[in-house]
């Protein structure tokens, strides 16, 4: 019996050590590299593509890729970053944990002349979120924008008899909303601007902000709305809801079976704010067509003038703890090429962080729809080096209570959301 | 000494697993609620009561605070009662079977994750425009209401889906409570020609005093700790954080604010709750009899 328990134990030790070892794969002098990226089909299939290109000129690398629904990967991200141990070599990061990480030594810095290259052919607004510390703490991969592109139901405007459903001006834009906006709930609702969602509101309000010649950003760490722009740029917003009646405050309040994009789709929107992304669901969720059925166009600037802000999108950055730092350098600076980059801007429908991308007939020929937006690239402002989350929070929280009634006036409105705004950077 | 040496065997593992598990955890968050801690952050300071003090004055605690009392005291009354009530006319079935076959209808509903069916209530029973609930009442010609989003009624929504979906556990409990009490107290009473409800009230819920102590401890705690309704049924806490409780207040404090030491302060706070409603009830449900 003893023997029997003797020889179990040793079999147990065993397989304990075996399950203990190092995941690197030394056999054959082949080192592999684990990269973590978000379950998203299309965009999986890129991910493998590049990562297949990578080891055909390199193959003493394996790139071993490892695909998690999105909520997953986001807690095991920033987990494993947090911990500085148990992570990937490489990994696909959204802009916005940049801030919390770059500072913080988690991520692998940049060569400096990737940096470099990186600094001077990528617009500014892609990385402003990577940069921490004198260095580069990633590869932007898209050009994340909400504001300058609007969905349009062709189908709706028809419908309600609106001759130019493609707006040239704001003014134009409001009044035909304004014609087909039917917001009594015991009817079939009809929204005809609904920018009433977590993104737009904060973009729309920031933008109107810079419109006029204002700024919201007093230093890196101090934010200021009680300013004229600021209140005339509330109150265009509120008015939106509360006077011209041109949607309701269901996309962000809840209440409601789909985001507005989707209402957009389902037929009860004739027009919304949204990044580009948000056409390929009409395209193959709705089954439309775009450009018969909807359309994705430029969205007219309310005083004339182009100018917002963006914040940082999709990103490839390298884990500090890595053991094999040259080769995913040497990766990153696989990817920031301009063929490999090209082929990962179209297959995830990614607006490119790269200016000779973005300009180059291959993409756009492959993008069209993005063309409304390619133009007015160049005049995006970085948001600004803090959680984002929180500032969008912040204000459409503020514009949720003014419709609601919270505040006597938009003075105080703007008081307290400027209270809230700082509290960010405490 | 046997018998010492297995009592030993079953119970130290046990306590292993809770000293890791449950009581470490508690001193390690009131440690943590001492700090300004943020995991991202390279400079975590002690800051002493600092994180308390600063609870008094943070409207949005309040705000949670309210909510989740609310909260609780609806749901674990109308819990019970409803349960309770339930129980009782199960048990007038003579049938088991037919009994089981109720006992499972009303269960069915705690099987399922909470956040699927939340996910249901969320996306076909509540939206304003094609919900479930809103067609019935468009078809009385009646307005619709935005159940999730009106901050009048959102509370009332999430009281409604919370007692549907936790109702079935607390029958089976006092079912369970009934079935135990011994027929021949009843033949007693139906020899005096006694009335249902005053054999209910004098003979049943006095003898259920001991399942009663246990469901109500038992409610209270998992109800001022719900979080997956109030995670996935409304946006963002709802409108002016008329959805916003304790449990919910702690996950975005910890997890999408990073103020582990604030959160871990509210979760003290509400730990704090838990524990001297757990001791008012036991003290006031205390019974000492004997089938």
């Amino acid at each position: 019996m003893k023997k029997i328990i003797s020889i179990l134990t040793i079999c147990f030790l065993a397989l304990c050590l075996v399950g203990c070892g190092s995941n690197d794969d030394k056999n054959d002098d082949v080192t592999t590299v684990t990269w973590w990226v978000h379950q998203e089909n299309s965009w999986n299939i890129a991910h493998q593509e590049l990562a297949d290109a990578y080891m055909a000129t390199h193959e003493n690398v394996k790139i071993e890729i490892e695909i998690f629904p999105y909520d997953d990967f986001e807690s095991k991200v920033q987990t494993s970053l947090i911990n500085g141990e148990g992570g990937a070599d490489i990994y696909e990061i959204w802009g916005g944990w940049g801030i919390d990480f770059a500072p913080t030594g988690a991520l692998l810095k940049l060569d400096d002349e990737l940096a470099n290259k990186i600094m001077a052919e990528s617009y500014a607004p892609t990385y402003g979120a990577l940069v921490a510390n004198g260095g580069l703490y990633g590869v932007p991969c898209e050009f994340n924008t909400e504001t300058g592109g609007l969905l349009v139901n062709y189908n709706v405007a028809k419908a309600n008899n609106i001759a130019n459903p493609v707006p040239a001006t704001w003014e134009e834009m409001i009044a035909n909303a304004k014609a087909v906006s039917q917001l009594d709930e015991t009817k079939d609702v009809l929204k005809g601007f609904d920018f009433v969602n977590w993104d737009s509101v904060p973009y729309l309000f920031l933008s109107m902000i810079l419109q006029q010649g204002g700024e919201y950003l007093v230093s890196d760490n101090e934010i200021n709305v009680n300013t004229e722009e600021a209140k005339t740029a509330f109150e265009t917003l509120t008015n939106l809801v509360l006077v011209d009646g041109v949607s309701n405050l269901e996309g962000l309040t809840g209440g409601s079976d789909m985001e507005g994009y989707q209402q957009l789709y389902a037929g009860r929107c004739l027009y919304v704010p949204r990044g580009p992304w948000s056409v390929a669901e009409g395209v193959n969720t709705f089954e439309l067509a775009l450009g018969e059925d909807f359309g994705y166009v430029e969205l007219p600037w309310w005083s004339g003038n182009v100018a917002y802000v963006v914040e940082n999108g999709w990103s490839i950055a390298g884990n500090a703890k890595t053991a094999h730092p040259e080769i995913v350098n040497d990766f990153l600076n696989f990817v920031y090429e301009d063929e490999n980059m090209l082929k990962l801007n179209v297959a995830c429908s990614q607006i490119p962080s790269k200016r000779s991308i973005a300009e180059s007939d291959e993409y756009v020929s492959q993008m069209e729809y993005v063309k409304p937006l390619l133009s007015i690239l160049d005049e995006a402002e970085f948001i600004g080096f803090f959680n984002t989350d929180r500032l969008k929070e912040a204000v459409n929280d503020a514009f949720v209570n003014y419709c609601l009634g919270e505040y006597a006036s938009v003075d105080d409105a703007l008081a307290d959301l400027n209270v809230t705004l700082n509290s960010i950077f405490e | 000494m046997k018998n010492k040496k297995f009592v030993y065997g079953v119970m130290i593992p046990t306590l292993l697993h809770m000293t890791v598990f449950i009581i470490a955890p508690i001193f390690i968050g009131l440690f943590i609620s001492f700090w300004n801690y943020n995991p991202l952050s390279s400079d975590n300071s002690f800051i002493g009561l600092e994180n308390f003090i600063k609870l008094l004055s943070d409207a949005d605690f309040w705000k949670a605070t309210k909510n989740t009392f609310f909260f609780v005291f609806v749901t674990v009354f109308l819990n019970i009662g409803l349960s309770l009530m339930i129980a009782q006319l199960i048990s007038y079935f003579k049938s088991n079977k037919v009994r089981s076959f109720f006992r499972m209808i009303f269960f069915l509903p705690c099987i399922a994750p909470m956040v699927a069916s939340a996910v249901v209530f969320n996306r076909s029973i509540f939206p304003t425009t094609t919900g479930l609930l809103n067609m019935f009442i468009k078809a009385l010609g009646l307005s619709p209401i935005n159940w999730l989003g009106d901050q009048k009624v959102i509370m009332f929504s999430l009281i409604a889906y919370t007692i549907w979906v936790d109702i079935g556990y607390n029958i089976i409990l006092f079912s369970a409570g009934i079935d135990g009490i011994p027929n021949h107290i009843y033949e007693a009473a139906d020899l005096d020609n006694t009335s249902e409800w005053r054999k209910f009230t004098k003979m049943t819920l006095p003898l259920l005093s001991r399942t009663m102590q246990f469901v109500v401890v038992q409610t209270l705690i998992s109800h001022f700790q719900m979080f997956a309704q109030f995670s996935v049924m409304i946006t963002k806490d709802g409108p002016n954080n008329s959805g916003l409780v304790l449990s919910r207040y702690i996950y975005k404090q910890a997890f999408e604010y990073k103020n582990m030491g604030y959160a871990s302060a509210v979760s003290f706070v509400l730990f704090i709750i838990i524990m001297i409603f757990s001791l008012i009830e036991h003290r006031l449900n205390k019974s000492d009899w004997e089938y």
